[in-house]
């Protein structure tokens, strides 16, 4: 059957095929859509959930593999770091059924994270990692990923990158395969799923060695890499994953503009680890220039220099060692056809441009939505360290993950830092023992604190750190894309799921100084900073309001805000205090736009003169 | 020439200019081209940057899901500064159908920072080499949808009507909001039918 997917939904797709009967991970762009359409999908036999965060999710999968069946863990690049700790252990481990780990890279951050290369954690841990170009191949790939994990006996690997999981297209998908209802007691052997002993630790890393080398053999016996040699001495390129589509657009480009391309061998790549040793021996064989096509970093282009060496084949290679490409950035087809141009010494492609014509565009800052409650929270701590003899920018706070990052963003710049899932509280906790001439707060959201910021609140309270955490709690893991979480309202939990309440969480944590305050009303959050910031220890402030775009969503209303234009004196401190994108300037005057505005009240409480006004 | 067609269409949060492309994404595949749709949304906030890169009539896992700088026939905006981010991406000769509507930031808006005007951005255009057709948001009644009546103008005024004619846009139009079709697609053809300027 034809299906318009997504990279991501082809994957969800090809794990059905596949008769997966576990899939779990945490949200994050770009990967957060597997799960995403899954959970949209009627699916009796096969659970999928949004676990707490990546190392839990990898942890659930694992178990179901463990017992024997297929299951497949999705998560963004800086969730494998979170989740790294299991999954090497796993891997030394392997299992009896088939665990696949998707991970999405985000080379050209277009998510805003660190560019990382996944592919470094597939070195590390011995584990094949499968990198598919188009959507088709996705799918495909991804039962193929679940095939390779249950003939070696160890968990793969499919990376996506932005480009691919993001865009959408047409694929053959054929019927979900119905995943087992159960399955028998997995053998009881500590020699294998324990670390007890030096000899069982050694032993397990011997398997795993000889994992990837089945891994190897398996996908030359699939002919998953395309191996193309043409003219003896001349030019080969090897490209990977997304690479592929780039290098074919870039031979057609050149083709198309006249130059030779019919003497140019080519070794498209399903994978970079296992190291294609076989095709890469045979190119260099053939070949006395190689350009190697892979973003980030020159895992390929570092193998190939070593077997060259090893080989006593005197290549000269073209790829991110001399500069032909930046381990920065993304690629696309100009960017290979330049260096297959660089290396067939030909001149770059001309460019239409005299000049940057992105020099004259607006700087577009990211903020807060219209009605979101964040700003509240931040209007009042702003206000409550005011009220404390405190300018904003005396005081050390730092950020979290997720949307109340935007709080270091204009006009609130209020949030020094943003580090990890999780980090704002034991940065914060470090910061304090430093002994700066300024009180320490910490802010997080509710998803960002059920993933990893508990932990750090407990070391805190342990350690009786004078801090002030506040937890913004919008109900809903918003920045992804609106994923539920822990926290959100049962109406909203999944089938059997069942919420969790922060508040009763924060007090059994022995949180003594606890304010709940309501994130619309900037005066309790004020008050409550004040009086936070008196207190010696541990002291939370749970901000809470849904978030404005979810509860638009179902309808939630909040009572008009009343705007007399005859009273707007057009001092602006509506738009210069909430930074809210649904204030306009009219003329001398302040308009409201009806679409975006939700009559969340934070304008109204610091109008002057009374010209915007709460009803009631 | 050949039979490849890329569009890329630029805009902010709430303008509804993925809709665009997933109109055209779906009249392709009902017709049987060859389509990717590349959608980059940035984060879950209205008022962001926007942008969707489509590329048609092409085999699949055979080129990039991004377009190349100087490789797109088609720009299509639906904010006036957003504009100069997809220039880079135009093919000399290209054509540009550009909804002036300013979403400006806070800064603009309090006079800390500059907007550039409607000339600037066709001198741009022009220094790329692309064909600019200007609709002034003046002209588009307040009842109707801006991105639906962008679609329009560019059935009217790029090589899209090559593909497909505006029964297919339409019938995907009609299908996708049946409560509302009629209306819909009178903006649509509004839109087809709108006077453009040069500037």
């Amino acid at each position: 059957m034809k299906k318009i997917v997504s990279g991501n939904e082809a994957m969800a797709y090809g794990a059905l095929r596949a008769g997966v009967k576990v899939v779990s991970g945490y949200p994050g762009t770009p990967s957060s859509e597997v799960i995403a359409s899954l959970l949209e999908m009627d699916l009796p036999g096969t659970r999928v959930e949004w676990s707490t965060n990546e190392k839990v999710a990898f942890e659930v999968a694992a178990g179901a593999a463990f017992a024997g069946h297929r299951a497949l863990c999705t998560m963004k690049m800086s969730g494998l770091n979170v989740c790294y700790d299991s999954l090497i252990g796993v891997a030394y481990s392997g299992c009896i059924g088939a665990l696949v780990v998707f991970v999405a890279d985000d080379p050209g951050v277009s998510a805003g994270m660190c560019e990382q290369d996944t592919r470094m954690f597939a070195v590390m841990s011995d584990m094949p990692m499968l990198e598919p170009c188009s959507l088709q191949e996705i799918y495909e790939m991804t039962v193929s990923a679940f095939d390779m994990a249950e003939a070696i006996g160890g968990p793969v690997f499919i990376r996506l990158v932005t480009d691919n999981s993001q865009s959408h297209g047409v694929i053959e998908v054929e019927e979900r395969v119905q995943p087992k209802a159960d399955a028998p007691m997995p053998p009881y052997d500590p020699s294998k799923y324990t670390k007890a002993g030096a000899a069982i630790c050694m032993r397990q890393h011997r398997d795993l060695i000889a994992r990837l080398d089945a891994a190897e053999k398996y996908i030359a016996d699939k002919d998953l890499n395309k191996l193309d040699l043409k003219r003896q001495g001349g030019l080969g390129v090897i490209s990977v994953g997304i690479t592929n589509g780039y290098l074919s657009e870039a031979l057609e480009r050149l083709g198309e503009a006249g130059a030779d391309v019919s003497g140019i061998s080519t070794l498209r790549l399903a994978a970079t680890i296992p190291y294609a040793k076989g095709g890469i021996t045979s190119l260099l064989e053939r070949c006395s220039k190689v350009l190697i096509a892979e973003e980030l970093e020159g895992l390929i282009e570092k193998y190939c220099f070593m077997e060259a060496y090893k080989n006593k084949l005197d290549v000269q290679f073209l790829g991110k060692e001399d500069g032909t490409f930046s381990r920065i950035g993304q690629f696309d087809a100009l960017l290979v056809e330049n260096g297959v141009r660089k290396a067939l010494g030909l001149e770059a492609a001309a460019s239409n441009l005299k000049d940057k014509p992105e020099r004259l565009c607006a700087a577009r800052p990211i903020g807060f939505c219209a009605g979101c409650p964040h700003r509240g929270t931040y209007m009042g701590l702003e206000k409550g360290l005011n009220a404390s003899g405190f300018k904003k920018e005396q005081v050390f706070i730092t950020g979290d993950i997720g949307c109340t990052i935007l709080g270091s963003c204009p006009p609130f710049d209020i949030l020094w830092t943003e580090l990890s899932m999780g980090a704002s509280i034991p940065f914060a906790h470090g910061v304090a023992y430093s002994g700066i001439p300024s009180p320490v707060i910490a802010t997080i959201g509710d998803s960002t604190f059920f993933h990893a910021g508990i932990s750090g609140l407990v070391n805190a309270i342990q350690h009786n750190i004078d801090m002030i955490v506040v937890i913004l709690d919008n109900g809903w893991t918003a920045m992804t894309g609106m994923q539920v979480n822990p926290g959100t309202k049962q109406d909203f939990q999944k089938g059997e799921w069942k919420r969790l309440d922060i508040e009763p969480l924060l007090r059994g944590l022995g949180v003594e100084n606890l304010w709940s305050v309501d994130a619309y009303d900037v005066n309790a959050m004020g008050d409550a900073t004040q009086k936070a910031l008196k207190l010696p220890g541990v002291k939370v402030i749970l901000s809470r309001r849904e978030c404005a775009i979810q509860a638009t969503r179902h309808k939630v209303k909040y009572a008009p805000i009343a705007f007399e234009t005859a009273k707007c004196v057009g001092c602006k401190k509506c738009i210069n205090v909430t930074g809210c994108p649904a204030i306009e300037l009219a003329g001398k005057v302040i308009a409201i736009d009806s679409t975006q505005c939700n009559n969340c009240g934070l304008c109204a409480g610091v109008c002057p003169t009374k010209a915007l006004r709460a009803a009631g | 020439m050949s039979e490849y067609f890329d569009i890329y269409t630029v805009g902010v949060g709430g303008q509804g200019i993925l809709t665009i492309s997933d109109i055209i994404t779906l009249a392709a595949v009902e017709k049987g081209i060859g389509v990717n749709f590349f959608p980059t949304k940035g984060m879950a906030q209205r008022g962001g940057f926007v942008k969707a890169q489509l590329r048609l009539g092409r085999e699949q896992g055979l080129y990039s899901p991004s377009i190349s700088e100087g490789g797109a026939d088609l720009i299509v905006s639906m904010e006036l500064s957003e504009t100069l981010k997809a220039v880079r991406y135009g093919k000399r000769g290209a054509d540009y159908v550009v909804l002036g509507l300013r979403w400006q930031p806070t800064a603009v808006m309090l006079g800390k920072a500059p907007y550039p005007d409607e000339h600037q951005v066709a001198g741009e255009i022009s220094a790329a080499g692309g064909i600019l057709h200007y609709l002034d948001p003046a002209d588009i009644p307040s009842y109707m949808r801006g991105n639906l009546y962008t679609l329009g103008a560019v059935c009217a005024h790029s090589r899209l009507k090559e593909f497909f004619s505006c029964e297919d846009i339409e019938r995907i139009i009609a299908d996708r909001w049946k409560k509302v079709a009629e209306s819909n697609v009178a903006t649509f053809r509004a839109g087809y039918s709108a006077s453009l300027k040069t500037l």
